[in-house]
């Protein structure tokens, strides 16, 4: 087992403050290492070193047992080192072909060769069991084939080590399977690979190595087999977790909140019937596009539908209005927090105070009584333990994905909805912030809101739920109101056409 | 200063000890005002006449119309939209307003306007002589901009149509109806009461002789004016809509991120539709005072480069062309720079030809400062 | 219903060449003449200014930029080279390549600002405007340029029997299509327009893509303003103001996105000839000379407003594919939970 690369004692600061410290890593050639940590426990610092993002202040690295010092991306490339980002760096409006050489065209007689280009992507794309014309524009793709294409991109220069960060974060269960696939059978013709992710069961079930970060430093490290789970959540988070999820304390009342009833839309969803009570967390299971997000846009008055009756507490609700919905007692937090979440660039204070700007709203021109919305936007703040400085002047995207997410929250509670739809709202957070997100429902539930609760991680769902409704293809294909649930049941009714077939 | 806007949050995140007077110049509100002042004063020993109440009062009468216009122009900016149609507004109102209040018209003139026989007569306008007539005109000229701005609110929010693309064929055809209106002639003759808002003074400052029996008329200058309390109502009044109302809040909410916007209840259609109507009132507002000054309704009144005035101005003041960021104190002071600089230029006897080149330059020597201290103040925090 | 559905979106789909005959159909049964060849020709002749100086525009929309200094590029570029022609006897050929060298030189001028000093462009583009006009009417003092008359025997030149202008149009947009559509530039043009900081990961050149752009969009102008003068030989003071509008407005009636990274060579084309087309249409039936441009306006409306009809059910229809169309397959025997975010797949 030979040492493809090590890194002796790297060190990184920005302007004086670590991100790395003293980090000795051995990476062996024709294994998967797993590279585990939360936020900003320098796991991109490290590689973005590896990569010649940007140089190490302190500390070496070799290559082959030969000095590697890479001054860009691009030099990282010449050694055979291949980065693939988290978001990734394709254009929607080129062909597939073209994502794939974008930086490096073939050229004949001053033009580009295109038919070696898509000879050369075919190859790539077999590779991957990819079925694509290279001709394809890559908005015509899925998710999954698009993070395919960036591998592609990745194995045109030959690499001989390859970084994933966070490949998964965008994959439903059959596209991170066959990227499983992809990233042992590189494994298997003697490729490197460095698998970076906070989806701790996709590390154990990748990974020949594991190496944990944290604070900057290298916390441990070893083969897969010698890690167990709850051992890297120790590691991860420096104490021991005693759990996962919180203890629930809400118990569901009789009254319901939220009632759909037979809600249809031609090629979305059908004859969806949906009950949720006080106090009570309904949890919405399914695989991606099975309508659960359709559902809750179209219960939201965002989305139109054919048929179908929304009642809140007995009202029955008409018209296609968001604005409507606020006002009886909604309350959304999507799953895209940058594009439909937050004001990114508008102020913590401004993001918190936006629904419910109406109800400090004075005389007729509606002036806005701001500093008592300061005052109360402060005071939600801090309720919710939002790391911030100055909620009033500091933009919503400097902070970290899990305290933007207490953002989203705190904005609805202001107005103390009586339902909470919530969709996916752990995603892209780590793992002390999930704890807080489940907490923060567990309180919503208790203080007598009902919660819908959607997401594609069977576990919190499990965890933190009274019920659960399982989607497949826009029907519900199961209710399971018994706790404790049963996963494969669960599963069964998420993939019951399948089983059928 | 208020806390609430989005655009205020840089000035606050700074820590004061470093601050120095550069450094709290540079990263101020008032940076273009201390632009434009600092621009007067060096030019100031080389044009003596630039400080002469005269001119003084000359620079401030040409700001108000543009300040009316651009007021509307940073709403619609704010929202991420443009208003390019503002122009044709300013012209279309100023002949439907002249055709309905004129006292008289001639046929050797007006014969080939369609609106000749049905609106307009040797004997004046429809509401010429009626002791409504100016009030009930300027309600008309406002319906008629209102209307204008609710098309262009309606193709951008319902239709989804490309603001820039919805307002320049605005610029075109309903700047091109205007002059069809009247088959491209001015319409004159207009009551003494409307005059007044172009012209009209409330304080005027003699510095002559105090013993000369009667005051030559051009030796009065004017400093307060109709125009002036117009426009600074009308700024004032945006000023407090944009900055302390739910309404202004909507806006810029709208302008940063739409879809989030929605989500969170606000009504964006409705609010992006109410701007567009807005900045068409305000240019409607604009030609008034165009078209009371001119004692005349001329179709191309907003025409040529009037419109990058507007436009160049409030995008100086610190407005941004792509939404969620902009004041009306910015576009105050963006407006006085654009009046200033024009003023300077003519004042520097030079010919008209070189107006153009230097105009261009300054405009540029502004972006320039504007750019410079973006980055110090990105610098400043990083 | 459904084949009603199918026919509204292929209508939808094809809006701009469904307008273009339309618009065809209906000033030709008004007026048979309007059809026949020769009045074709003209319409492309007389679009060519305008399409000439949208080919370069349609590079800088789809990298998501503006420049409004086409028309006063229109003005001083010929300007420059007419004087060389007067006052040096400089041949017609070479005050061509003048033109556009002087084109060139105001497209560096521009992109000096936006890409070295990072001024956005649409404030650059509107100094430069001011800036170019002054420069010109400085050198003329305002007075009207005649050209020496060779520059007409150019201007209305025919090679094969075509006129000069079509023959210059054409070679620009071939031009333009296998530059954008064959060459590593073009191709990075559009990943610009598309993302930018997505293309400087990439490694692309951006400053220097960008820069390129404004140096086209500049020779164009050059060029198109100095054909136009060629076929009138004097050059009026006012010439070219305002015309910054229209050029923007047949590229993106053509179908390039004024937010980048949409668009093609044959946009300038498309939309420029639409664009002629109304207008030689107009003047073909009597319509009164002032009520011209409020149709030409309503014409313009339409086509966006078909476009955004489009982009509308184009977005519908994708949002759609949940039910019928067959999505996950697998085997049920996995033990391990599908734990990956889902949403739409559709939404973007």
């Amino acid at each position: 087992m030979s040492i493809l690369l090590e890194t002796r004692g790297l060190t990184k600061s920005f302007f004086g403050v670590p991100a790395l410290r003293d980090v000795s890593l051995t990476i062996h050639e024709g294994r998967i290492l797993g590279l585990i940590g939360e936020n900003g426990a320098g796991k991109s610092t490290l590689m973005n070193v590896v990569d010649g993002v940007f140089p190490a202040t302190d500390g070496s690295m070799f290559l082959r047992g030969l000095p590697y010092q890479p001054r860009s991306p691009a030099d990282a490339t010449g050694h055979g080192i291949a980065f693939i980002h988290q978001e990734l760096n394709l254009f929607s409006n080129l062909t597939v072909a073209e994502n794939i050489f974008v930086d490096a065209f073939p050229m004949r007689a001053g033009f580009i060769d295109r038919r070696s280009m898509r000879r050369e992507t075919e190859r790539l794309l077999a590779s991957l069991d990819l079925e694509i014309a290279p001709d394809t524009l890559l908005d015509r793709l899925a998710p999954g084939e698009r993070q395919l294409v960036e591998i592609a991109k990745a194995l045109r220069s030959n690499p001989q080590l390859i970084i994933f960060d966070e490949p998964t974060s965008s994959l439903t269960a059959r596209e991170t399977e066959r990227l499983f696939e992809v990233i042992r059978r590189l494994r298997d013709e003697g490729k490197t690979l460095i698998y970076i992710s906070h989806m701790l069961s996709d590390v154990r079930a990748l990974s020949d190595d594991i190496a944990v970060l944290r604070d900057g430093e290298l916390v441990g490290s070893g083969p897969a087999e010698e890690l167990d789970t709850s051992r890297m959540i120790e590691l991860m988070i420096g104490r021991e977790l005693a759990q996962l999820y919180p203890p629930k304390t809400a118990a569901p009342g009789r009254d319901p909140v939220l009632r759909v009833a037979a809600m249809t839309q031609p090629g979305v969803v059908q004859d969806v019937d949906l009950e949720v009570r006080a106090g009570e967390i309904v949890g919405l299971f399914g695989l991606m596009g099975a309508g659960r997000t359709e559902l809750a846009r179209m219960v939201f008055g965002l989305d139109e539908f054919a048929h179908g009756e929304i009642r809140i507490g007995g009202t029955l609700l008409r018209g296609q209005s968001p604005t409507d919905r606020i006002e009886h007692g909604m309350a959304f937090v999507t799953e895209n927090r940058r594009e439909e979440g937050l004001l990114m660039e508008s102020t913590i204070a401004d993001n918190i105070a936006l629904v419910s700007l109406a109800s400090y709203a004075r005389t007729i021109l509606r002036f806005v009584d701001a500093p008592k919305l300061s005052a109360v936007a402060q005071q939600m703040a801090d309720d919710l333990q939002i790391k911030a400085h100055d909620i009033g002047g500091q933009p919503a995207k400097s902070l970290s994905g899990g305290n933007q997410q207490k953002v989203v929250i705190g904005k609805w509670l202001m107005r103390q909805p009586k339902l909470f739809v919530l969709d996916e709202p752990t995603r892209g957070v780590d793992v002390g912030a999930k704890y807080e997100i489940y907490s923060l429902m567990d309180r919503l539930a208790r203080e007598g809101s009902g919660v819908l609760f959607i997401s594609s991680e069977v576990e919190e769902l499990m965890a933190m739920c009274d019920r659960i409704l399982v989607m497949n293809r826009g029907e519900v294909s199961g209710e399971f109101g018994e706790r404790p649930f049963k996963q494969d049941q669960l599963l069964r009714a998420a993939f019951r056409e399948d089983l059928a077939a | 200063m208020s806390t609430i806007e989005s655009g205020s949050a840089p000035a606050q995140v700074g820590s004061k000890g470093w601050a120095s007077p550069v450094r709290r110049v540079l990263l101020s509100e008032y940076f273009v005002l201390y632009l434009t002042i600092v621009y007067f004063l060096i030019l100031l020993p080389f044009l003596p006449t630039l400080s002469n109440p005269q001119n003084l009062s000359n620079v401030l009468s040409n700001m108000w119309p543009l300040l009316a216009v651009a007021v509307g122009q940073t709403l619609v900016l704010t929202i991420a939209g443009i208003d390019l149609s503002q122009g044709s507004v300013i012209g279309l109102t100023s002949v439907v307003g002249a055709a309905l209040i004129a006292t008289a018209a001639s046929s050797d003139v007006l014969s080939n306007s369609v609106l000749w026989g049905l609106v307009i007569t040797e004997q004046g306008g429809l509401f010429a002589g009626k002791s409504w007539a100016v009030p009930a005109g300027i309600v008309a000229m406002l319906l008629v901009g209102a209307l204008i701005g609710l098309i262009n609110g309606i193709a951008v929010a319902l239709l989804r149509m490309p603001p820039f693309m919805v307002t320049l064929v605005g610029l075109i055809a309903f700047g091109a109806f205007a002059i069809f209106l009247t088959q491209s002639e001015n319409i004159r003759n207009l009551p003494d009461a409307y005059i007044a808002l172009g012209k009209g003074d409330i304080v005027s400052v003699y510095l002559g002789e105090q013993s000369t029996p009667q005051i030559p008329r051009r030796q009065i200058y004017s400093f307060i004016t109709y125009p002036m309390i117009i426009s600074i109502t009308l700024a004032v009044f945006a000023h407090f809509l944009l900055s302390r109302t739910m309404f202004g809040r909507h806006v810029y909410a709208v302008g940063a991120n739409r879809r989030a916007a929605e989500i969170s209840g606000v009504p964006a259609k409705r609010i992006i539709i109410q701007v567009f109507v807005f900045s068409a009132v305000c240019a409607t507002i604009g030609g008034i005072l165009f078209s009371a000054r001119l004692e005349a309704g001329r179709p191309t009144l907003g025409e040529g480069t009037f419109l990058l005035d507007v436009i160049g101005a409030t995008v100086i003041g610190g407005t941004s062309l792509f939404g969620g960021k902009g004041k009306i104190v910015w576009t105050f002071f963006g407006v006085l720079f654009f009046v200033l600089l024009s003023n300077t230029l003519n004042l520097m006897n030079l010919s008209s030809f070189h107006i153009d080149m230097v105009k261009g330059s300054v405009i540029l020597a502004a972006a320039l400062l504007d750019v410079t201290r973006r980055r110090l103040l990105a610098g400043g925090l990083a | 219903m459904n084949r009603l559905d199918q026919l509204r979106s292929q209508l939808l789909r094809n809006s701009t060449l469904v307008m273009f005959v339309l618009i065809f159909l209906f000033f030709g049964l008004q007026e048979p003449r309007f059809l026949q060849p020769e009045s074709l020709g003209n319409i492309i002749k007389q679009s060519s200014f305008i399409g000439i100086a949208a080919v370069g525009m349609t590079f800088v929309l789809l990298t998501a930029g503006i420049d409004l200094s086409v028309g006063s590029v229109m003005y001083l570029a010929p300007l420059i080279a007419g004087f060389a022609m007067r006052n040096y006897g400089l041949d017609v050929e070479f005050a061509l390549v003048l033109a556009i060298f002087a084109g060139l030189v105001m497209g560096a001028i521009n992109a000096f600002f936006i890409v070295v000093l990072r001024i956005i462009p649409f404030i650059v583009t509107l100094s430069t405007l001011f800036f170019f006009r002054g420069a010109g009417t400085f050198l003329t003092q305002s007075r009207q340029l005649d050209f020496p008359r060779e520059v007409l025997d150019f201007g209305l030149a025919r090679v094969l029997g075509i006129p000069l202008p079509i023959i210059i149009f054409a070679l620009v947009v071939a031009a333009a299509f296998v530059t954008l559509t064959r060459t590593p530039f073009g191709r990075h043009v559009y990943a610009v327009g598309n993302d930018i900081n997505a293309a400087r990961k990439a490694g692309i050149n951006v400053d220097w893509i960008v820069f390129r752009v404004y140096l086209i969009s500049s020779a164009c102008a050059a060029l198109a303003g100095f054909i136009v003068i060629a076929q009138i030989g004097r050059l009026d003071q006012s010439f070219g103001e305002g015309r910054e509008f229209d050029v923007i407005a047949a590229a993106v009636l053509g179908g390039a996105s004024l937010f980048g990274g949409v668009g093609s060579a044959l946009s300038p084309l498309i939309g420029a000839t639409m664009i002629q087309t109304v207008k030689a249409g107009l003047i073909f039936n009597g319509t009164n000379l002032y009520a011209q441009p409020i149709m030409l306006g309503a014409v313009i409306f339409a086509a966006v407003l078909f476009d955004s009809l489009r982009q509308m059910n184009l977005q519908k229809s994708r949002r759609r594919f949940i039910r019928p169309i067959q999505t996950e397959t697998e085997p049920a025997e996995r033990n391990k939970g599908p734990r990956h975010p889902a949403g739409a797949a559709a939404r973007t």
